[in-house]
């Protein structure tokens, strides 16, 4: 009987490069924006999303730890200081793939441009950075996604500091006073975003993403974003992402 | 004072009432220690309130919300009795999920890293879905997990997945025989 899922998975896979290396048709494209907090992702990422819509493209974002089914329960927890490492990585990796299935990939399926405002290496970064092993995480969020491009914004662990604590004190686990159980928060952030930072450096080697420096001006970055998506925009369908497409195809009947 | 030598005991299976009652009996005197059971951590609980706009959940969300509610069960159940030397019974464990996952298309590699986290139990006890129950509904995680999936994973229907799912914990029994279940 388990013989059956073969039969699927194969079809599945057929169905999606089909799909995907059609010419006919305008490729679905997915962007992820990366980095610590405070190096301003969200204002460029609303910036991008403005510029493509008016270049004509239809935009559809997707923000981490967002999804309407786990959200609540990991606010839940979160406020009552709730979780260990393995519980925030796995609910977090719950919400991702949810987010995965009914928004990113109906999304490109039909064509559109996902911009991600935070991807999978948040949660490698974090996670790494609370004592998981990368092998364990990475491999929770498989079948893996790849974007079409990952914009990394790089700041200091200073200047993430600073702009994070100008307005307001970070959080019990935006500070990770969960893993350093340093009482101040300011404190506490300052040691734990060094960690998140140098796991996302080692990220930004392995998985080739382009980076921004976050400490230019936002206009001068929102002229880089531009330029570099419109190199990289027309690359091919890449078959990295077979397997995520048909697992997710092999229990969907998008419309075609 | 001599210490106890402490167990932790995987009972699993897709009948829920089937597994609390072999747990019971497995524990034996409630002083020994304790049962663990699914969704202590109320993560299923609060799932099952999200109105239909949220999605319906695939396997793989479904599975790791299992794990998350597994390692809160380790954390302030399993873990802690143990190191009192005490019993646990973890009614269900780790194979009742990798059956799940299997019969919904999940590959076993990834089942087996999301579990690399939880402890091997010092035993393990595969409860067949008690005669009675057969033709009806059941509850625990594998049917809520069916009533809840979206699509038809692996091509399956949820009543499928549950028959796949009770021949694949079958399977497994046999494949690694361990302790029977209690008799009724």
């Amino acid at each position: 009987m388990l013989h059956k899922n073969g039969f699927v998975i194969r079809d599945a896979r057929r169905r999606a490069r089909k799909h995907f290396t059609d010419p006919s048709r305008r490729r679905g494209l997915l962007v992820a924006f990366e980095g610590p907090d405070g190096s301003g992702k969200t204002t460029q990422r609303k910036l991008f999303k403005t510029w493509l819509r008016s270049e004509g493209y239809d935009v559809v974002t997707t923000k981490w730890n967002s999804s309407e089914l786990i959200k609540p329960i990991i606010k839940s927890r979160k406020t009552v200081r709730a979780l260990s490492p393995e519980e925030f990585s796995l609910l977090h990796g719950a919400d991702f793939r949810h987010r995965v299935e009914q928004t990113i990939l109906p999304a490109l399926w039909d064509g559109k441009l996902v911009i991600a405002d935070r991807f999978l290496f948040t949660g490698l970064a974090r996670d790494v950075a609370r004592g998981l092993d990368l092998d364990w995480v990475l491999k929770l969020y498989q079948p893996l996604l790849w974007p079409d491009m990952v914009f990394y914004f790089a700041v200091s662990p200073i200047t993430s500091g600073k702009r994070v604590t100008a307005t307001r004190l970070p959080n019990f686990y935006e500070a990770g006073q969960d893993v350093t159980h340093v009482e101040d928060p300011v404190e506490s952030y300052q040691h734990f975003i060094s960690r998140v930072i140098r796991e996302y450096e080692s990220l930004a080697l392995i998985f080739n993403f382009i980076t921004v420096d976050a400490e230019q001006s936002i206009g001068d970055q929102h002229r880089q974003i531009r330029e570099l998506f419109l190199e990289g925009q027309r690359r091919p369908w890449s078959d990295w992402n077979l397997d995520a497409v048909a697992d997710w195809l092999a229990r969907t009947r998008p419309s075609t | 004072m001599k210490r106890s030598k402490p167990r932790l005991i995987a009972v699993d299976g897709i009948d829920a009432a089937a597994l609390v009652a072999a747990a019971k009996k497995l524990l034996g005197a409630p002083g020994r220690g304790g049962i663990s059971h699914w969704d202590a951590s109320g993560v299923f609980q609060e799932l099952d309130v999200a109105g239909p706009i949220a999605g319906a959940p695939g396997p793989r969300t479904l599975l790791l919300l299992y794990a998350a509610d597994l390692a809160f069960r380790l954390r302030w159940e399993i873990r802690p009795a143990l190191a009192e030397g005490r019993t646990v019974v973890a009614a269900p464990y780790v194979e009742t999920a990798v059956a799940f996952g299997r019969a919904a298309g999940v590959p076993q590699g990834w089942l087996e890293n999301l579990f690399r986290f939880a402890p091997r139990p010092h035993e393990t006890c595969f409860v067949p879905r008690a005669a009675k129950r057969a033709r009806g509904g059941i509850d625990g995680f594998v049917g809520f997990g069916c009533a809840r999936l979206g699509g038809r994973p692996a091509g399956r229907t949820p009543k499928q997945i549950v028959a796949c799912a009770a021949k694949e914990l079958r399977r497994r029994a046999v494949s690694a025989p361990r302790r029977p279940a209690p008799s009724r």
